[in-house]
């Protein structure tokens, strides 16, 4: 089977200011992702291939991927400024045969930690996101374990099985040194280049959901705490609306003076 | 069979030109780096001098990243409070064929480097190479690293790895090293706006300053120096490491006092201290070179010492990139003719003896250690400051001393004996030649 690593180019610096190939590199994260993905493939005997999507400087990250034990390299020729969608779109696209899909839980160029989720969901994969812990089974018969963060210090622990998208954290595992002779054959190794079919239509910038203000009477009541109440609205239960039975008409109107009073039309 | 013809330790300016002349010969070089990519330590503030590359890129001005060409050449002696600046200018040092210019070393070594990829040379980053393998006989014939399965075996290695050469001195190349052939340079890089560097000193476009300073350490042997780029200025102390260590003084603290100095303040003000680095310089010339050659090794640039350090003349990047590129060509004959053995190389040593590579170091092998010295160091400035203060102020009604008198006086004041005065100057007129 092959394992797939996706590898973001980013600007490795820490600063913003900086537009530079000297200072590109691949995020902690990603670095992590590729170790776990060299380790299983050493047991398991798969193949690993990295990929990833940007301009040619892109290949830099491939080769020194390469260098460090991966075999196979991809570069998607996408522009980089895409959706997380689209680029994950594109990304599916070569990467569908693979067992393992691993990634980096987000990259440190404010990276947001989509992509994985959208390739998981272009290929219906199973996805085990923002892993913190993992063990690398002995062989290919076994699933992988892990542990996964959770809100408020919890954890969850899973069993990969089967086709899947693996996303870890940077702090998971260091990313092995390449070995010199690694880093001399990486210099040479061809890189495929692949152009995808564009799919995806990028999704069209929306404004942020502002609800309209509404004139909110003054609470009434007899000592503040009920009416901070009447306001939060914290003890009494809403219950799950009102049931109507009302001609078409009479119930338009009430729709439409129930939102005018919600706030959602003017 | 080895792993590749050549090595080439330090993709700096001698090691990137190693690499292009051996690469251009059709043999097969690998570049060995340290840092993430060549140049990455930017630890340099100077002017580099880059007619030697006629040689191996006909057409490098049209894409050497250059900031400024130098087109007016300053020295200056500083006293306490006063400056005689001497200063010349030419403008025809901007133009084809150039003279000197400044350069960021991470851009001038990166695109350096890239020449001699793009002539066959395999560049390797992020590698240290930590010792010389030898062959049976003991000669030299590759190298390790600090990488897993890092050995990496060669026809020949040049070392081009720097001052404080590991590989030089691993091959027993260099005698007891004595500190005092070596001074710490200290530098500031200060940004300001390029149109105040263009105004304050009196520049266009792309031309550029170079001020050498004598005096302004605190009393500690060196030199000071100002160089522009566009829009930062390089400002720093060369110090000599016995004094510097003697006086018990950081040497920001001694580029502090630099920058407060009367004559330098005016032309830094409002600048912002963006990077701040330190690199020792070996500044002894002849007295300090260790043997270049070894069975199967060459070195080169500043692992060779080759610096030139004379006072008016502050060169190291072209004897780096010229001695590299001789090195690189003489590595390629040996292996042609089938000897990499010392005596096979040994056309290194010529080609460095014919050119100004030693040459220069030969006619100025004086001229560090005077320039350096006590007298030059400490006295010197105050007594000629001193005269040009008395000659130039008008003390009416007293009449204008005569010249004669103001010498007599002004050297007696700052302690100089006539005999001192007289062997320097010889010594200055025969080793300036």
């Amino acid at each position: 089977m092959t394992i797939a690593v996706c590898l973001k180019w980013i600007n490795a610096s820490g600063q913003t200011d900086i537009d530079d190939d000297r200072f590109m590199g691949f995020s902690y994260a990603d670095q992590a992702a590729l170790e776990y993905a060299l380790r299983i493939a050493e047991n398991t005997n798969d193949e690993v291939i990295v990929v990833t999507a940007g301009p040619v400087g892109a290949e830099a990250v491939l080769r020194d991927a390469i260098a460090r034990g991966a075999q196979r390299a991809v570069r998607i020729d996408i522009d980089r400024s895409h959706d997380s969608a689209v680029i994950a779109q594109a990304i599916a696209q070569v990467v569908a045969h693979c067992s393992l899909i691993w990634c980096g839980d987000y990259s440190s160029d404010r990276g947001s930690g989509s992509v994985p989720a959208f390739i998981a969901a272009e290929l219906s994969f199973a996805q085990a996101l923002g892993l913190v812990e993992i063990q690398v089974p002995a062989d290919s018969l076994h699933p992988i374990r892990a542990l996964r963060r959770l809100d408020g210090g919890r954890r969850e622990q899973l069993e990969i099985r089967g086709q899947a998208v693996i996303s870890v954290e940077g702090s998971t595992a260091r990313l092995r040194r390449a070995s010199l002779k690694g880093s001399m054959a990486a210099n040479k190794q061809a890189i495929d280049i692949v152009t995808v079919n564009q799919v995806a239509t990028e999704t069209p910038p929306t404004r942020a959901y502002r609800p309209r203000a509404r004139a909110v009477a003054a609470p009434v009541g007899n000592s503040a705490l009920d009416r901070v109440r009447q306001i939060t609205d914290t003890s009494s239960s809403k219950g799950h609306g009102e049931t109507v039975h009302l001609e078409p008409r009479e119930a338009a109107e009430l729709i439409v003076s129930k939102l005018r009073e919600w706030g959602y039309q003017s | 069979m080895t792993d590749t013809d050549i090595i080439v330790v330090g993709a700096g300016p001698a090691g990137s030109c190693a690499a292009i002349a051996a690469a251009k010969a059709g043999k097969r070089v690998v570049l060995i780096e340290r840092g993430p990519f060549p140049g990455s330590k930017n630890m340099y503030g100077g002017v580099i001098y880059p007619r030697i590359l006629d040689e191996l890129i006909p057409d490098w001005f049209e894409h050497a990243p250059i900031q400024r060409w130098i087109v007016r050449r300053s020295t200056m002696l500083l006293s306490d409070t006063g400056a005689l600046n001497i200063d010349y200018r030419s403008n025809a040092w901007g133009q084809a064929p150039y003279n000197g210019a400044t350069a960021y070393r991470p851009d001038f070594d990166n695109w350096l480097a890239q020449q001699a990829v793009a002539a066959g040379a395999e560049l390797i980053c992020s590698t240290t190479v930590t010792g010389l393998l030898r062959d049976a006989q003991g000669r030299i014939n590759g190298i390790t690293t600090d990488r897993p399965d890092g050995d990496l075996t060669a026809s020949v290695v040049i070392a081009c790895d720097g001052v404080n050469s590991f590989i030089a001195k691993d091959a027993g190349l260099y005698k007891a090293v004595d500190a005092s052939n070596y001074t710490l340079g200290v530098k500031e890089t200060l940004s300001l706006p390029k149109n105040v560097i263009d105004e304050r000193f009196g520049v266009r476009d792309n031309q550029g300053v170079d001020i050498e300073i004598l005096g302004g350490t605190s009393g500690v042997n060196g030199g000071g120096f100002i160089y522009t780029n566009l829009d930062t200025i390089a400002l720093g102390v060369v110090l000599k490491l016995p004094k510097l260590s003697a006086q018990k003084k950081r040497p920001e603290e001694i580029i502090a006092e630099l920058k407060r100095h009367p004559a330098i303040a005016p032309l830094i003000e409002g600048a912002e201290v963006i990077e701040y680095s330190a690199h020792l310089i070996p500044e002894a010339g002849l007295d300090m070179m260790p043997k270049m050659v070894a069975d199967g090794l060459l070195v080169a640039g500043d692992a060779a010492a080759l610096c030139l350090a004379a006072g008016i003349w502050l060169e190291g990047v072209n004897f780096a990139m010229a001695s590299g590129m001789y090195a690189g060509q003489s590595a390629v004959q040996a292996i042609t003719a089938g000897n990499t053995t010392a005596s096979g190389l040994q056309s290194y040593t010529k080609k460095l003896n014919e050119t100004f590579v030693l040459k220069d170091h030969k006619k100025l092998r004086k001229i560090p250690h005077l320039v350096l010295s006590d007298r030059v160091q400490h006295k010197y400035p105050g007594f000629v400051t001193g005269i040009m203060e008395r000659m130039f102020r008008v003390e009416n009604p007293h009449p204008k001393p005569g010249v004669r008198r103001i010498l007599r006086e002004e050297r007696k004041k700052a302690g100089i004996s006539l005999m001192d005065l007289v062997r320097d100057a010889l010594t200055g007129l025969k080793g300036f030649g």
